[in-house]
């Protein structure tokens, strides 16, 4: 095992590297002059010039390179050209709205998924089953800023049930204000018991959570239908059948036991896949998080920002599959890690 | 124990639905809530303040936020077309018009605590003129400032010029206390950020890059006191995409949307609880082209390319067109100017002349625009398409304003955008900003970013003001001229005249549109109607 996994750290090494000379050639390649925005608008040109000093853009690109290479290794990601602060410390500013947003998507979306899956193999071909699969493609291929518009618009517009956009009401900016302790605004204000501020969070949360759910819960969907047909009919299954066990443990328990694992591995991929898809959806409903910060990021051409997000991405793609290969070999004694 | 992931995962959804259940209003708590709301939120699709804090040099969007904590001597009254008293109750000037008294409010106090008085105004606005940063300049004609008595202010000018209006400008105009940090630069204070300003509303954060950029407080020292019905907070609010703002504004979580795109603002119409104002501006959109890598048959054949009725049609109200560089309701509009209208056989003509053109070579060119702004990137949109068919290539990139800006001052020519959308709108109600700054020659661009000299024009720009403060037709007549000149020319592609399209909420009244301060809304003017 720990061969195992020292082999998959290397290989994400290899791979985090690959990304970053990738994103740091194409960042260099697009037109303008950070060291002006880092300057600000009222620097003369001496003053943009000693920015480019700081920042170290006079000297060649490789040099840039392996000096940005070197930094990653003693914790240093660079300070990015539009807020002037460490990229590691705005990511981890950002970084918790986005995480929260997608954990709470992949609790809503696991939590519904699962059991549709399983009452769509329980009665294939019957009109829950159809509801469920139509269901489960509309989830997949709607486009996630259609969707989010439309939330928007169904449960904020019409029905008043869910607030607009933001990460809570601006009043209780002033009222009771959120004591940050772990960037995750619900954890936050449940620990410091901001009932008032709890409430408005989740309730903010909900309407982007449910969006950003809508992909793996379609996906999750599916796969649990299909893996539970798949073992129906093989003879363990109808080994507990016959024992007497009831249809609903036979599901629950054993078929749902070998569908888990490709399940697994579904969450690992779109836990990374809904981290970048939540940038549309952080836009639209006004969400603090990786995405907002990307989008400006990008705006300003501010280069280490742009690449310390994709780093973080790449990492948090290799760590998630990571985890699931490890999970995987734990619930299924036929896998072995090597 | 049998499942307890599922069961704690079916907890937490519950508990989730419920705290959202809590969280959630309905429609009468909606209204409730907004009715007793003594914060007015400003939606902005993008961060306010750009440009620093120095009511002195900042001269960019911070007006939108400064002008409720900052204040001038006179202001303009659209209503009357005049200056109105501000922190100066009233004033005379000499009848050579070389010199001008103002008397001062009395009992005005900044918001570190000292009392405004003659000597402290004179303080800021020589500091405002040394610093020489933002629109400076209408401090040009000043040549001494004196502070006679505790309230009564007396400029010595160079020339004649009409200074209450110049002392309305807002840009550079702001009476603030000099000696709010101590012995300590003044200027590190105000970017801490701090603010030392008469106004309404004094600074209470600034959370750089968040939602909830700036927030401010009433003043409770203010000189026009807090009785009857106010606000007694302003929050700038980032919603980076025009929908969200829409329906932030329809369900009573923003008050006042400052753009939106002309289809989103005319579905609004009839909504309840919104209100819709358009009014003619004196902001207008313009293209400066690139003089020193493009031609002058290049900037001619590009000013005929461009389909501007087209573009007027697309922005469905949002945009008027344009004669020349100065909007109709201020001094040197005329409408009857030798203006470029969308022409593709003389733009043919003039890029086959040099080579380029249909069936020729391709002209590659850059244009840059404000990331966020629906309106611009619908006329780059068109702008793109209409010139492709004169094989003239537009590379479209949109860019964060500070980007887009230190980009066309970049001291490396090869950054340099070809064309470079920008908003332009004039530092009091006068045209001589956008001739001085956007027309005369600079050394190192600051908005010349058509990077444009000619000796000639730049005398004509000089004589101009005092021109027009002894012998107002003679001035007028030669902003005529300039704007022939600058027409011929071509070094910018005047788009069209801004119609402001404001959404905002109708709980309530007092809000009136002023040209003379674009964007900006004076939020203590503002009457709360559900308090």
């Amino acid at each position: 095992m720990t061969v195992y996994i020292a082999r998959r750290a290397a290989l994400a090494v290899l791979v985090a590297a690959g990304v970053i000379i990738l994103t740091f050639v194409i960042a260099h390649a697009v037109p303008g002059d950070p060291a002006a925005t880092w300057a600000g608008p009222h620097a003369t040109a001496a003053q943009i010039a000693q920015a480019r000093r700081f920042l170290g853009l006079n000297r060649p690109l490789p040099v840039q390179l392996a000096s940005y290479f070197a930094g990653i290794a003693s914790g240093n990601w660079g300070v990015s050209i539009h807020t002037h602060q460490p990229v590691l410390y705005d990511l981890a500013t950002a970084a918790p709205a986005s995480l929260e947003l997608v954990i709470a998507a992949l609790i809503i979306a696991v939590a519904v998924s699962v059991p549709l899956g399983l009452v769509s193999a329980r009665w294939p071909g019957r009109p829950a089953d159809h509801a469920i699969r139509a269901g489960a493609i509309l989830g997949v291929s709607m486009p996630i800023f259609w969707m989010a518009l439309i939330f928007q618009l169904v449960f904020s517009q019409r029905l008043h049930l869910l607030p607009v956009a933001g990460e809570y009401a601006p009043g209780l900016l002033f009222s009771n204000p959120l004591a940050r302790h772990t960037g995750f605004d619900v954890v936050d204000a449940l620990i410091t018991g901001n009932w008032p501020m709890l409430g408005s969070t989740a309730s903010h949360l909900v309407l982007p959570a449910l969006v950003v759910a809508a992909y793996p819960a379609g996906l999750i969907a599916r796969m649990v239908r299909a893996q539970v047909l798949d073992t129906v009919g093989e003879t363990h299954v109808q080994m507990a059948r016959a024992l007497g066990i009831p249809e609903r443990a036979v599901f629950g328990r054993y078929l749902m036991k070998l569908a888990w694992n490709p399940v697994a591995a579904a969450i690992a991929l779109v836990f990374g896949y809904s981290l970048v898809n939540t940038f549309l959806v952080e836009s639209i409903f006004d969400w603090p998080g990786l995405g907002s910060y990307a989008a400006a990021s990008i705006g300003t051409l501010d280069t280490p920002a742009i690449l310390g997000v994709t780093l973080f991405i790449a990492i948090v793609y290799v760590i998630a599959n990571l985890i699931v290969d490890i999970v995987q070999a734990a619930l299924d004694p036929r896998i072995r890690l090597r | 124990m049998k499942r307890p992931g599922a069961l704690l995962l079916a907890c937490g959804s519950a508990l989730t639905l419920a705290l959202a259940a809590c969280g959630g209003a309905s429609p009468q708590q909606h209204a409730a809530a907004h009715a007793v709301s003594q914060t007015f939120t400003y939606d902005t699709f993008a961060p306010v303040m750009v440009d620093g804090w120095d009511p002195a040099t900042e001269y960019s969007d911070g007006i939108i936020a400064m002008s409720n904590m900052y204040e001038t001597l006179t202001r303009y009254d659209p209503a009357t077309h005049q200056v109105e008293p501000l922190l100066a109750t009233s004033w005379t000037s000499a009848p050579n018009g070389l010199s001008w008294t103002f008397q001062l409010r009395h009992g005005v106090h900044f918001h570190t605590g000292r009392l405004m008085t003659a000597s402290a105004a004179k303080a800021a606005i020589e500091r405002t003129t040394k610093l020489n940063g933002g629109a400076a300049y209408v401090w040009g004609a000043v040549k001494t400032i004196a502070a006679p008595g505790p309230y009564t202010l007396v400029f010595h000018l160079k020339y004649p010029s009409p200074l209450d209006l110049e002392a309305s400008a807002d840009y550079s105009a702001y009476i603030y206390d000099t000696k709010a940090a101590g012995r300590g630069s003044l200027t590190k204070w105000l970017n801490s950020p701090h603010d030392a300003g008469t106004g309404p509303y004094t600074l209470q954060t600034w959370n750089k890059g968040q939602e909830f950029e700036v927030i401010q407080k009433a003043f409770p020292q203010y000189w026009g006191g807090w009785s009857g019905s106010h606000f007694n907070r302003v929050v700038f609010r980032v919603v980076p995409q025009d929908t969200t703002s829409a329906q932030l504004l329809r369900s009573g979580q923003v008050s006042f949307v400052e753009q939106m795109s002309p289809t989103l603002w005319s579905s609004l119409r009839g909504a309840p609880g919104v209100r819709l104002v358009s009014a003619a501006s004196w902001q207008n959109l313009l293209g400066q082209l690139n003089s020193k890598t493009l031609s002058l048959p290049e900037r001619q054949a590009i000013s005929y390319g461009i389909n501007y009725k087209g573009i007027i049609a697309a922005l469905q109200g949002a945009a008027i067109p344009s004669s020349g560089i100065v909007p109709a309701g201020l001094l040197g509009h005329f409408s009857t100017l030798p203006n470029y209208s969308y022409d593709p056989a003389r733009a043919t003509q003039l890029l086959n002349r040099i080579g380029y053109g249909p069936g020729k070579k391709p002209l590659n060119l850059s244009l840059t625009y404000t990331q966020g702004d629906t309106n611009e990137q619908v006329v780059a949109t068109l702008m793109k398409s209409s010139l492709a068919k004169l094989n003239i290539n537009l590379s479209v990139q949109s860019l964060a304003w500070p980007t887009q800006w230190g980009k066309a001052k970049s001291a490396s020519a090869a950054q340099h955008q070809d064309i470079f959308m920008e908003y332009w709108w004039p530092d009091y109600a006068d045209p001589y900003s956008w001739f001085v700054n956007l027309l005369q020659s600079e050394k190192q661009p600051y908005f010349n970013l058509s990077y444009y000299s000619n000796p000639g024009l730049d005398k004509q720009i000089n004589k101009v003001e005092s021109l027009v403060a002894t012998n107002r037709s003679a001035g007028q007549q030669l902003y005529h001229s300039m704007q022939v000149t600058i027409l011929r020319q071509a070094p910018i592609a005047f788009l069209y005249n801004d119609n402001y399209q404001y959404a905002m909420s109708a709980d309530f009244a007092g809000f009136q549109v002023n040209q003379a301060y674009p964007n900006v809304v004076f939020a203590y003017d503002l009457k709360p109607l559900g308090s």
